[in-house]
């Protein structure tokens, strides 16, 4: 078969293009260390969250609007997402110190809602009965807005809350 | 088209003596937005804005 010389380039071309496209997806993964959501956090008993007795679960705790230090610069926060709003987040937002690694426990005692940090790559879904981890890097200091980003009933559009980088020495003001 | 030229073919030529050089400059075009898009919306939105899941 007769290739025209067009063609031949085109065909390497475009394939240049594919693996440029897993290239940079590879990239991220092991550059900046873009992960995926999995089934890490495991489950919680919906009711348990409900009612709030989360010293019976052993992957969630009490959601704080203060991150709790794990060590040295890894803290961990719950958050309860429920209609229509994030605990802590919506009456009091979320503050976690600025150049730390954050990570996010996640559950719904309703409904599916959704967690997303407005313009960045923070997103994700929240579940009821499931416990979603994810952990965030944050650098700067600076306040994010949280959306909820699956539609969860009549109030969805106003469900959302803050979270607040503060400087590492202004988080030890709120954290002690 | 005049007149001497209706009756028939012009010139002929082979498979490799064609070259669309206008349909090919438009998709080399076409590729270069396709490239400056794919840069921006991956490395400048989504890892260059703010916190990154990492795990």
């Amino acid at each position: 078969m007769e290739i025209h010389r067009f063609e031949k380039i085109w065909t390497v071309a475009s394939i240049l293009l594919l693996i440029g496209f897993i290239a940079s997806i590879v990239y991220g993964a092991v550059g900046p260390g873009v992960a995926m959501v999995d089934e890490e956090g495991g489950t919680v008993d919906v009711e348990t969250v409900r009612q709030g007795n989360y010293d019976q679960l052993s992957n969630f705790g009490e959601p704080t609007p203060v991150a709790q230090q794990v060590s040295g610069d890894e803290y961990r926060a719950n958050i309860v997402a429920q209609r229509f709003a994030f605990n802590p987040g919506t009456s009091q937002p979320l503050q976690v110190p600025a150049d730390s690694t954050v990570t996010l426990y996640l559950t719904s005692p309703d409904v599916l809602h959704g967690f997303e940090l407005v313009g960045t790559n923070v997103n994700t879904m929240v579940i009821p009965g499931q416990v979603t981890k994810v952990t965030v890097e944050f650098e700067d200091p600076g306040t994010y807005n949280i959306v909820c980003a699956e539609y969860c009933g009549s109030a969805h559009h106003l469900m959302e809350g803050t979270v607040e980088v503060l400087p590492q020495s202004e988080f030890e003001e709120v954290s002690s | 088209m005049s007149a001497d030229t209706d009756d028939g073919i012009v010139r002929e030529i082979g498979h490799d003596e064609f070259d669309p050089v206008g349909t090919a400059s438009l998709i080399v075009v076409y590729f270069l937005i396709l490239v400056v898009m794919w840069v921006f919306m991956y490395f400048v939105e989504f890892l260059g804005r703010g916190p990154t899941i990492i795990g």
